[in-house]
C-alpha cells in the first residue's frame, strides 16, 4: 500500500518537474523562464523530501533544504537582478518556433523512454517510473540551450538540465552520497555565478545578450 | 602528509593572490616557488608507486588515493603548473595587463591547478567529477583576461559547452552508481573507484553501456574529442598563453584520465569491445577534423589547438588498442604534455612581440627573435613527430600496437591524416620563420629567464626520444596493468 502511494507520488512529482521544464518552450519573457525554473525547483525539493520520508533516508532532507535554498530562493533572485541590470530582452525568435519545439520535446521524452528501458527494467525501486522523465528533462534542457538565442535563457536551460540530473539522482539512487551531493551543489552555485558574470560581460561588450552575435571566431 | 603537500600550496598561493590587493610582483614569484612543493609531492608519490608500494589513501571514506596512474598525471600537471607559473604575466615588471587583471589571473590559475590536482588524486568518482567541473569554473574566469568581443565569445562558448558536457558526465556517473545501488544497496564508499571496479563484473551491461556513453560524451567534451571539440580552438586561441599551456597539456590529460578510469569499470562490466569501438570511432573522427582544420587555419594559436585535437584522437586510439596501445597512449600523454606546454608558452612570446596571432603577420621569426624562433621551430618539429623526439617513439609504438591488433585500415587512415598534419605544419612554420619582420616589430628576444625554462620541454622530448628511463617504464607498465585488459 505504502509502496504504491510512494511510486505514484514519485511519478507524479517527476512529471510535474518535467512539465515545468517543457513550460520554458512556450514562454517568451525571461521572467517567466525564471518563474518556471523556480516552481520546478520547488517541486524537486519537495519530491526529495517525500523520497527521503518513504525511502527512509534522512540525508535527503538536507538535500531538499539545500536545493530549496539554492534553486528556489538564491538563484532566481540573482537571475531577476541580472535581468534588471541588462534590461528586458524577450526571447522573441528562438531558432525553432513554439509549435515545433513542443513536438520535439514530446519526441525527446519518447526517446528518453527508449534510452532508459534497460535502466527501468533492472531497477526494483518504487521510484523507477520517474526515471525516463528525468532523462527526458535532461534532453529538454539540452534542447533549450541549443535553440534559444539569449545568453540568459541558455543559462536557465542549463539550470533545468541540472535539475534533470538531480531528479535522476534522487529517483534512481535516493541521492548520491551526501558529501558528493554537497560538492555538486557548490559547483552548481559557482558555475551559475560565473555564467551570470559572463552574461553581463556579453551585454557590455556586444550591447545585447543575443548569442547570434557571437560569431567572430572562425578558422 | 604528502596529500597535504600536494593540495595545500596552490590553495595557499590563491589565498595570497586574493589577499594582496592590488597585485604586487612578489605574489607571482611566491606562487611560482610554492608550485614546486606539489611537484615534489608528486615525485614522492611516483617514487612510492615505482617501488611497488600500496596506493596511499587519505581523508574520510578514503576520498583521495594515488596509484601509478594518478601519480603520472600528478607529475604532468604539477610540472606544467610550475613552468607556467614561472612564465606567467606579472613576474617581469611591465605587463600588458592591469594590476586588477593580474590579481584575478593569479588566484584563478592557482585554484584551477588545485582543482586539477584534486581531480586526479580523487578516489571517489564523484569527487573526480567535482574537480573537473571546478576546473571549468576557474579557468573560464581568465580566458577573457582582457575583455574584447572575441574573448567574451570564446569564454562563453567554453563555459557553456564544457558545463553542459560535464553535466552529462555527471549523468553517466549517476547511472553507474544507480546500477551499483540496485545491486548491493547504498554504501558510503560505493563511488570509490576500486569498490566500483570490484563489483563491476556483476553490474548490468545495458546500464553500464548507457552510463559510459554519457561519460564519454561528457568528459570527451572537456578533452576536446570531436565532435565535442568546438570550444577548443576559440578558448585556446583567446586565453592568455600560460593558461592555454595548462589547458592544452594538463587539463586535457585530466579529462582523458577520467575517461580511462571509467573505461576500466565499463570494460569489466561489459566483457565486450564496446568501449574500444566507440573510442576508435571518435579518435579517428578527431584526427580527420583536426587534420583538415590545420590545413585551413591562419592563426598559430588555433593551429596548436587543432593539434591538441589531433593528439586527443591519437590517445583515444591508443586506449582502444589493448595493453600495447595503452602503453603507447600513456607515453604519448607524457610527450604531448611536454611539447604542448612548451609550444603554447613560446606562442605567447611570439604573440607579445608581433602583436598578432595570425600566421600572415608573423614573418622573419628567426631574425626578430633568434632564440624563441629556433626553439619554436625545434619544439614544433618534435610535436609533429620528427625524430629524435619522444612523440616519434610514442606514435611509432601506437602504430605497432594497431597493426599487432590487426587494424591495418584504421592505422593506415591515421597515418595518412598524420602526414597531412605534418605537411601543413611545416608549411605554416616556414611562413613564420623566414622573410623580413614587418616594420614596427621590435627585434630582440624576450629575457633569458623567460626562455631558458622552455628548453626543459625540448630536453624532456629529446631524452624520451633517445632513451626510456627505467623508472618511467616501470610506472607505465604498472599503469597498463591498471587500465588495459
Amino acid at each position: 500500500m505504502n509502496d504504491t502511494l510512494f511510486s505514484q507520488l514519485s511519478t507524479l512529482g517527476a512529471s510535474l518537474v518535467l512539465l515545468f521544464g517543457i513550460a520554458l518552450l512556450w514562454r517568451r519573457s525571461l521572467h517567466s523562464y525564471v518563474v518556471a525554473f523556480q516552481w520546478q525547483s520547488a517541486v524537486l525539493a519537495l519530491l526529495a523530501a517525500v523520497i527521503g520520508y518513504f525511502g527512509n533516508d534522512h540525508e535527503l532532507y538536507i538535500v531538499a533544504v539545500v536545493l530549496f535554498g539554492l534553486k528556489v530562493l538564491i538563484i532566481p533572485r540573482y537571475l531577476d537582478r541580472l535581468q534588471a541590470r541588462i534590461g528586458i530582452e524577450r526571447e522573441v525568435t528562438p531558432y525553432v518556433n513554439v509549435a515545433s519545439s513542443l513536438i520535439i520535446a514530446g519526441l525527446l521524452v519518447l526517446f528518453a523512454y527508449a534510452v532508459t528501458r534497460p535502466v527501468v527494467s533492472v531497477s526494483t525501486l518504487p521510484t523507477r517510473g520517474g526515471l525516463p522523465l528525468a532523462v527526458g528533462l535532461i534532453f529538454v534542457g539540452l534542447f533549450v540551450i541549443i535553440t534559444r538565442k539569449k545568453a540568459l535563457t541558455q543559462v536557465v536551460g542549463f539550470l533545468v538540465l541540472e535539475n534533470g540530473i538531480a531528479l535522476l539522482a534522487v529517483l534512481g539512487t535516493y541521492g548520491i552520497p551526501l558529501i558528493v551531493e554537497l560538492g555538486v551543489f557548490l559547483d552548481v552555485l559557482m558555475g551559475f555565478l560565473v555564467m551570470q558574470v559572463f552574461v553581463y560581460q556579453i551585454k557590455t561588450t556586444f550591447d545585447s545578450i543575443d548569442v547570434d552575435r557571437l560569431n567572430q571566431l572562425r578558422g | 602528509m604528502n596529500f597535504i603537500l600536494l593540495l595545500a600550496p596552490p590553495l595557499l598561493a590563491a589565498a595570497l593572490a586574493l589577499a594582496v590587493r592590488p597585485y604586487r610582483m612578489f605574489v607571482g614569484w611566491i606562487n611560482a616557488l610554492l608550485s614546486l612543493v606539489p611537484l615534489g609531492a608528486a615525485l614522492r608519490f611516483a617514487a612510492h608507486a615505482i617501488a611497488g608500494g600500496e596506493a596511499p589513501t587519505f581523508g574520510p571514506g578514503e576520498m583521495l588515493r594515488v596509484d601509478s596512474l594518478s601519480a603520472l598525471l600528478l607529475l604532468c600537471i604539477s610540472a606544467v603548473a610550475s613552468l607556467t607559473l614561472l612564465l606567467s604575466p606579472g613576474l617581469g615588471g611591465e605587463s600588458v595587463y592591469s594590476a586588477r587583471q593580474l590579481r584575478r589571473y593569479h588566484y584563478s590559475i592557482n585554484l584551477f591547478i588545485a582543482a586539477m590536482l584534486l581531480a586526479v588524486s580523487a578516489n571517489n568518482v564523484g569527487i573526480l567529477w567535482i574537480g573537473v567541473e571546478a576546473t571549468t569554473i576557474f579557468s573560464a574566469f581568465i580566458v577573457p583576461l582582457t575583455l574584447t568581443q572575441v574573448s567574451v565569445e570564446a569564454s562563453w562558448k567554453y563555459i557553456l559547452i564544457s558545463s553542459v558536457g560535464i553535466a552529462l558526465a555527471f549523468t553517466g556517473t549517476v547511472l553507474g552508481y544507480f546500477d551499483f545501488v540496485a545491486l548491493s544497496g547504498r554504501s558510503e564508499n560505493a563511488l570509490n573507484w576500486p569498490v566500483l571496479l570490484e563489483s563491476a563484473p556483476r553490474l548490468h551491461p545495458e546500464v553500464m553501456q548507457l552510463a559510459f556513453i554519457f561519460i564519454l560524451i561528457g568528459y570527451g567534451t572537456k578533452a576536446g574529442i570531436a565532435p565535442m571539440h568546438t570550444w577548443k580552438p576559440d578558448a585556446y586561441g583567446e586565453a592568455p598563453a600560460p593558461l592555454g599551456a595548462l589547458m592544452s597539456s594538463a587539463l586535457f590529460a585530466v579529462a582523458m584520465y577520467a575517461i580511462a578510469r571509467w573505461k576500466v569499470v565499463a570494460d569489466a562490466a561489459l566483457q565486450s569491445r564496446f568501449t574500444d569501438t566507440l573510442l576508435m570511432a571518435l579518435g579517428l573522427l578527431s584526427l580527420i577534423i583536426a587534420a583538415f582544420s590545420i590545413v585551413l587555419t591562419n592563426n598559430y594559436k588555433r593551429m596548436l589547438a587543432y593539434s591538441s585535437i589531433e593528439h586527443t584522437g591519437l590517445i583515444c586510439l591508443g586506449l582502444a588498442l589493448g595493453p600495447l596501445g595503452a602503453f603507447a597512449a600513456m607515453l604519448h600523454l607524457v610527450n604531448h604534455t611536454a611539447a604542448k606546454a612548451g609550444m603554447f608558452l613560446l606562442a605567447g612570446h611570439v604573440e607579445r612581440q608581433y602583436g598578432s596571432p595570425l600566421i600572415d603577420n608573423v614573418r622573419g621569426l628567426l631574425k626578430a627573435m633568434p632564440w624563441t624562433g629556433a626553439l619554436f621551430a625545434a619544439t614544433l618539429l618534435m610535436l609533429i613527430g620528427l625524430p629524435p623526439g619522444g612523440i616519434f617513439i610514442s606514435e611509432f609504438a601506437l602504430f605497432r600496437a594497431g597493426f599487432a591488433l590487426e587494424h591495418p585500415w584504421l592505422m593506415a587512415a591515421a597515418l595518412a591524416l598524420l602526414t597531412i598534419v605534418f605537411v601543413s605544419f611545416i608549411s605554416h612554420l616556414n611562413k613564420m620563420l623566414y622573410g623580413e619582420p614587418k616594420n614596427g616589430v621590435a627585434a630582440g628576444d624576450v629575457r633569458h629567464w623567460q626562455i631558458a625554462p622552455l628548453f626543459l620541454c625540448l630536453a624532456v622530448l629529446v631524452t624520451l626520444g633517445l632513451t626510456q628511463p627505467a623508472p618511467l617504464t616501470t610506472l607505465l607498465n604498472q599503469i597498463v596493468t591498471i587500465i588495459a585488459r
